[in-house]
């Protein structure tokens, strides 16, 4: 809830399954990114919990939701890439924060930028790289610590059709991996195309799922 | 932390500091300014203190004898020092002995004492005190029995002096740790500023990496390590700013009032002083650093 009784959720009840592929879907300002949010523990709920496998997360201390967050790979519309470091850097500087050895930092980084076909745009600049690439890296990055859980922003809302399409495929190639993947967009097309579970929000509330 | 945190703090601080050198820069001349300051009550009153040290060690009374004491009035005043335990030795100075030490210590007006009919130097008793074997109360005591005594004409007691000195010392003493406390405070604010610019500059870096679930201690780190930096290089500076001035001025001051100092002289702080000098710089950067790093939540 926001201040002055304004509600950005409201009786929002939902369950995802391990493993599964679900859209979160609704107009701008329904509610999407603050769900999405809520579950990276960006944010608390003011009334309600949110239960990741069991745990509620309003609970966990600091250190707690940073060891969560390790477990949760977060895929943004605006990719939020480090411009001053390469693909290889941006990609690799959470295995290296925490304190994966260089080999073991660059074979990890390079597996992953390998499997989304970047491995020769590793020594790249982001603002070097198209915006389908700049998205793949930041897939990348959301994968390189191995989540059980990806959440994904509006993740094609700065590409064309055929980018879009292709991130999509990259989610669903995660997903079939048996990784828990949600994703918000209003991009109903795309959805169809994919064709899994979707949760419609409007104006905070949970409609009924399709 | 393990060493690879500590590693990745430093390696991270560094670049940061290379990012922003002008303010760093600043930052660094602040602490240094602050510390020099600091540093150089520091210096004073270390020399102060070895010097009072060295005269309370030689501290003394000097009995001035009436001209027209008695033989029973000069041995009861010998038997009361010889009977003190803080009278170490003491030596009789005759009118005679006064003069020719006049004579001695002031050529120039020698002449004017050979004028006179009559010697007006008084004969005198040295004594040499052994301060570990009374303390400042009894030493004070018997200063005031010699006062009264028959047959003394005064009595100049050194340690009444170095006394006031050694509270001078500790006067300037605690004005160097206000004026350098306040400076430090300055300091530190100033640290915060620059580290907290550096955070600014790396903020969207900073908050992707709580994103991506880095540990909070890896991500405030950088910014404590790269005030510690600032902090001991600002202290480095100072140091040897120190020493600088200390080099400059040490002989036109030994020049001046170099007897006082006796053959040792001046000297700079001891190396124990010039190392906390240091680790007190870097904890001010410590702190600079962690205000700003309490930033990152």
């Amino acid at each position: 809830m926001y201040g002055r009784g304004i509600y950005a959720l409201r009786d929002v009840s939902l369950v995802v399954d391990k493993g599964e592929f679900v859209f979160l879907t609704g107009p701008s300002g329904a509610g999407k990114s603050t769900l999405l949010r809520l579950l990276l523990r960006q944010e608390l709920a003011t009334e309600g919990s949110v239960k990741v496998a069991g745990r509620d997360l309003a609970k966990l201390t600091p250190g707690q939701a940073q060891a969560y967050r390790r477990g949760v790979g977060f895929v943004f519309q605006d990719f939020k890439l480090i411009p001053s470091k390469t693909v290889l850097d941006n990609v690799g500087l959470v295995p290296r924060v925490l304190g994966a050895t260089s080999v073991q930092q660059q074979r990890r980084t390079f597996q992953v930028l390998k499997w989304l076909g970047l491995q020769h745009r590793m020594n790249a600049y982001p603002l070097e790289l198209s915006g389908g690439e700049q998205q793949r890296v930041a897939i990348a990055r959301a994968l390189v610590n191995e989540p059980a859980i990806i959440l994904a922003d509006e993740p094609t809302g700065n590409l064309d059709p055929d980018l879009s399409l292709e991130i999509m495929n990259l989610f669903r190639d995660i997903n079939a991996r048996g990784t828990t993947v949600l994703v918000a967009t209003h991009d109903r097309e795309l959805m169809r195309h994919v064709g899994r579970r979707s949760f419609t929000l409007d104006h905070g509330c949970l409609l009924e799922p399709s | 932390m393990k060493m690879h945190g500590i590693t990745y703090c430093v390696e991270e601080a560094i670049a940061s500091l290379r990012r922003q050198p002008v303010s760093v820069v600043l930052s660094v001349l602040t602490i240094a300014a602050a510390l020099l300051v600091l540093g150089g009550f520091l210096l004073a009153t270390v020399n102060l203190d070895r010097a009072v040290s060295r005269w309370s060690a030689a501290a003394e009374f000097s009995i001035y004898l009436r001209d027209d004491i008695s033989q029973e009035q000069r041995v009861a005043l010998n038997a009361l020092l010889a009977r003190h335990p803080a009278v170490a030795s003491r030596e009789y100075v005759s009118k005679a002995d006064a003069a020719a030490r006049f004579r001695r210590d002031f050529p120039d007006l020698a002449a004017g004492l050979a004028d006179l009919e009559q010697n007006p130097l008084p004969a005198s008793i040295e004594v040499r005190l052994d301060t570990g074997k009374a303390d400042s109360a009894a030493i004070e005591g018997l200063a005031r029995r010699l006062q009264q005594a028959a047959g003394v004409a005064d009595v100049r007691f050194d340690r009444r002096w170095l006394d006031r000195l050694a509270a001078i010392a500790g006067g300037i003493r605690w004005a160097g740790w206000l004026l350098g406390g306040l400076l430090l405070v300055a300091a530190i604010l100033t640290v915060a500023t620059v580290v907290r610019l550096a955070l600014h500059a790396r903020r969207d870096e900073v908050d992707i990496m709580l994103l991506m679930g880095a540990p909070i201690g890896l991500l405030r780190g950088p910014l404590v390590a790269e005030g510690i930096l600032q902090g001991g290089a600002g202290a480095m500076v100072a140091l040897v700013l120190l020493y600088a001035v200390f080099v400059l001025v040490r002989g036109p001051f030994m020049t001046a009032f170099g007897p006082a100092f006796g053959e040792a002289g001046v000297g700079f702080l001891p190396i124990g002083s010039a190392v906390l000098l240091v680790l007190g710089g870097m904890a001010v950067g410590c702190a600079g650093g962690y205000l700003a790093a309490r930033n990152v939540r």
